[in-house]
């Protein structure tokens, strides 16, 4: 399971914060402890209190000062293609672009993108008309940011493809159909594309949101999934897929593989 | 195992005409994928595509068939590149080559009919004869693969470059789909005509995968055994791993079962070597050697890395004996799972003293939990107390059985008639407790 850490964002206040008064503490802080906590990627949000033309500066302050005290590579994250392409050029190592949807007109300028700089990049199962409900749907949508991707040379290994993950207070019924959209994604294509979710969306102002994101979680990987943008400050949510790895065979059996999982 | 929706995509006109009752070639390549529409739906689809899309449906290595009745040799059908993600198929064939120029053919032919050996109760032996074409002479290859044909049961392997001494050759054993080793960028079309001709498995070499892959294409004949020319160990096991993995891939040139020649003048080299090809994919590894004492540990390898890592590896349930037991010499009872009985033997052996052990046959599996499973039970075990004819090696009547099935003791004892002392719960402990328990 690939961990992308969520904290680097702006959406928190002490990211905003931080960003209003340039202030790296709070980005080194969390850029250490995702690190520790087994995140295998930095998600770099400036949030939406940034004004869209100062958002490729703010990128490239977030991601240099991420990168200053971590080793890990950065998960680019914005709707603003020159922001997005301003992180990508301050980046150390193989960065991730979070993302395009299957929308023609942003593939268009995404996925190139990701060739050019040799990244990674997330496809949203989504275009202009809103999240799918279906999983045929959904799987018609990431068909087409395959066929984009493999157009531009984009490898299915770094094609991280979102079957969009909704709250389920108000989103009940889609949570299945996302189960079903990852087991079909691996159908796709050989080697198949890889899958990802935005986790926390799970459980927006729910009760209880670690435990349904967590359970949301391994069940998913159960259907296949390789990655999740997920809070990994959240210790109960890595012993879970600690135990998950093992159950899956993925990793081999030790009795202390709580304390393996998180020493790699 | 189905194509995947990319897979077909690559192949359809791309049009997105919508004949074929979907919007795009896109989405019908997903019906495709899904098995809800078929092929035939699109008018526009060419037969290439159509050859493609079929051909990427086949198994990734295509089985070959050498030689014909029971001793007909199976290769291919793989689907793994590590025996323990699931298992190897069709074991590596070892031929064995004479020379057309070699005045014994016969009774080498009788040596290497004598290649056949007795491993944990069943037999194994080499698989093919091959008659090399050294003399370069076609009348005397002919007549050598005569010989070898009339003294032995072995499908061949007839081995020239030289297409005339090869439909000689062939014209004497044709019948008898022996492999038809073979065709090279020189006399390709050639070899082509005669494998066609009798209708059998031919071996193309190429000088390099490159010239390999080509050469497969060029030559659009289905029945293929590949050799990508490398003679050096280092350089065989780098290409029989390209040509497994591509394979896999599905790359349609390199889908075909694979030859190799362990040759190296130094025997203990060219067997090390055969191993390396064993253990690495080949489909064939042809040997110069009849010696038994060098067949024997490679008959034992293949054997080993062609189990099924799946299925448990048991033993043969009779009586083993460590040291020269007598008969006053304890009589230990486990399972017949290998790993079980190899503990409590090497266990017994690092004691020192002699004793005899019963593995009861559990099929293949541990003491706890062929006990748990009721496959290890006083009544098995009395029974193999007296079938295996250990009464008649012992004067005594005490049989030691594991200590984590201490609790089968009385029943044991009550109806094998056999006084049972419960042993240690682990095998290391075999040897203090002889000392403390046996002979006293």
């Amino acid at each position: 399971m690939i961990l992308i850490g969520e904290r680097i964002n702006g959406m928190f206040k002490d990211i905003r914060e931080a960003i209003q008064n340039k202030d790296p503490e709070p980005v080194r802080y969390w850029a250490k402890r995702q690190q520790e906590q087994c995140a295998a990627y930095l998600d770099i949000n400036t949030g939406p209190t940034v004004e869209k033309e100062d958002q490729p500066a703010v990128m490239e302050w977030l991601v240099k000062t991420a990168q200053e005290v971590s080793t890990l590579p950065c998960c680019i994250d914005s709707t603003n293609p020159d922001a997005i392409e301003a992180g990508l050029k301050v980046h150390r190592g193989k960065a991730m672009i979070n993302s395009t949807t299957a929308d023609q007109w942003k593939m268009d300028i995404y996925i190139p993108m990701a060739a050019k700089y040799n990244a990674a990049i997330i496809g949203l199962a989504m275009n202009e008309k809103g999240v799918p409900k279906s999983a045929a749907d959904r799987i018609a949508l990431a068909m087409e940011i395959v066929v984009n991707c493999d157009m531009h040379g984009v490898p299915m290994e770094d094609l991280y493809i979102d079957p969009l993950m909704l709250p389920c207070n108000v989103a009940q019924e889609h949570g299945v159909e996302v189960l079903e959209t990852l087991r079909m994604i691996k159908t796709l294509a050989d080697p198949a594309p890889r899958t990802t979710m935005g986790l926390s969306n799970a459980s927006q102002r729910c009760t209880n949101r670690h435990l349904i994101n967590r359970t949301f979680l391994i069940m998913s990987m159960a259907c296949g999934l390789d990655s999740a943008i997920a809070d990994v400050d959240d210790d109960a949510l890595l012993d879970a897929v600690a135990a998950a790895n093992i159950l899956l065979n993925k990793d081999i059996y030790c009795d202390s593989f709580l304390k393996t999982f998180r020493s790699r | 195992m189905g194509l995947t929706g990319l897979e077909i995509f690559k192949q359809l006109p791309k049009t997105n005409c919508k004949d074929c009752g979907q919007p795009t070639c896109l989405a019908f390549a997903m019906q495709l994928a899904s098995g809800k529409a078929s092929l035939d739906q699109c008018p526009h689809v060419s037969d290439a595509a159509k050859e493609a899309l079929d051909s990427a449906s086949a198994p990734p290595v295509a089985l070959v068939k050498i030689g014909k009745g029971e001793k007909e040799l199976q290769l291919g059908n793989e689907t793994v590149l590590f025996r323990h993600d699931k298992r190897f198929e069709h074991p590596t064939g070892i031929a064995i080559a004479v020379n057309d120029n070699d005045s014994e053919i016969a009774f080498k032919v009788g040596e290497i009919n004598k290649l056949v050996f007795d491993r944990v109760g069943q037999t194994h032996n080499v698989n093919l004869v091959a008659v090399v074409n050294a003399s370069g002479d076609a009348a005397k290859f002919a007549e050598a693969v005569k010989t070898v044909q009339d003294n032995t049961g072995f499908p061949l392997v007839l081995i020239s470059e030289d297409a005339a001494a090869m439909g000689a050759a062939l014209e004497v054993a044709g019948a008898n789909a022996p492999l038809i080793c073979g065709a090279n960028a020189a006399n390709l079309d050639a070899m082509v005509e005669l494998a066609k001709k009798y209708d059998a498995p031919l071996v193309i070499k190429g000088a390099g995968l490159d010239e390999l892959a080509a050469l497969v294409e060029k030559a659009g004949y289905k029945k293929v055994i590949l050799d990508s020319g490398a003679r050096e160990v280092n350089k065989v096991l780098a290409d029989q791993t390209q040509i497994r993995r591509q394979a896999l891939k599905k790359f349609r040139p390199f889908g075909y079962p694979t030859i190799t020649f362990a040759d190296n003048p130094d025997p203990i080299q060219a067997i090390v070597d055969a191993g390396v090809y064993i253990a690495k994919y080949a489909g064939i590894v042809v040997l110069n050697t009849a010696d038994p004492s060098d067949i024997l540990p490679l008959i034992t390898l293949r054997l080993n890395i062609y189990t099924d890592p799946q299925k448990p590896i048991a033993v043969e349930s009779k009586i083993y004996e460590v040291g020269n037991p007598g008969p006053d010499d304890p009589v230990f009872v486990t399972t017949n799972f290998s790993l079980t009985y190899f503990c409590v033997q090497g266990d017994v052996e690092a004691g020192r003293f002699p004793a005899y052990i019963l593995p009861v046959d559990t099929d293949g599996i541990s003491v706890l939990t062929g006990w748990a499973a009721g496959k290890f039970t006083p009544e098995k075990i009395t029974e193999m107390l007296n079938t295996s004819g250990i009464a008649d090696k012992v004067s005594h009547r005490k049989v030691i059985i594991p200590g984590g099935v201490a609790v089968l003791s009385g029943k044991l004892q009550e109806l094998s008639g056999w006084e049972v002392l419960v042993g240690p719960r682990e095998s290391a402990g075999i040897p203090s407790f002889y000392k403390q328990r046996w002979g006293n």
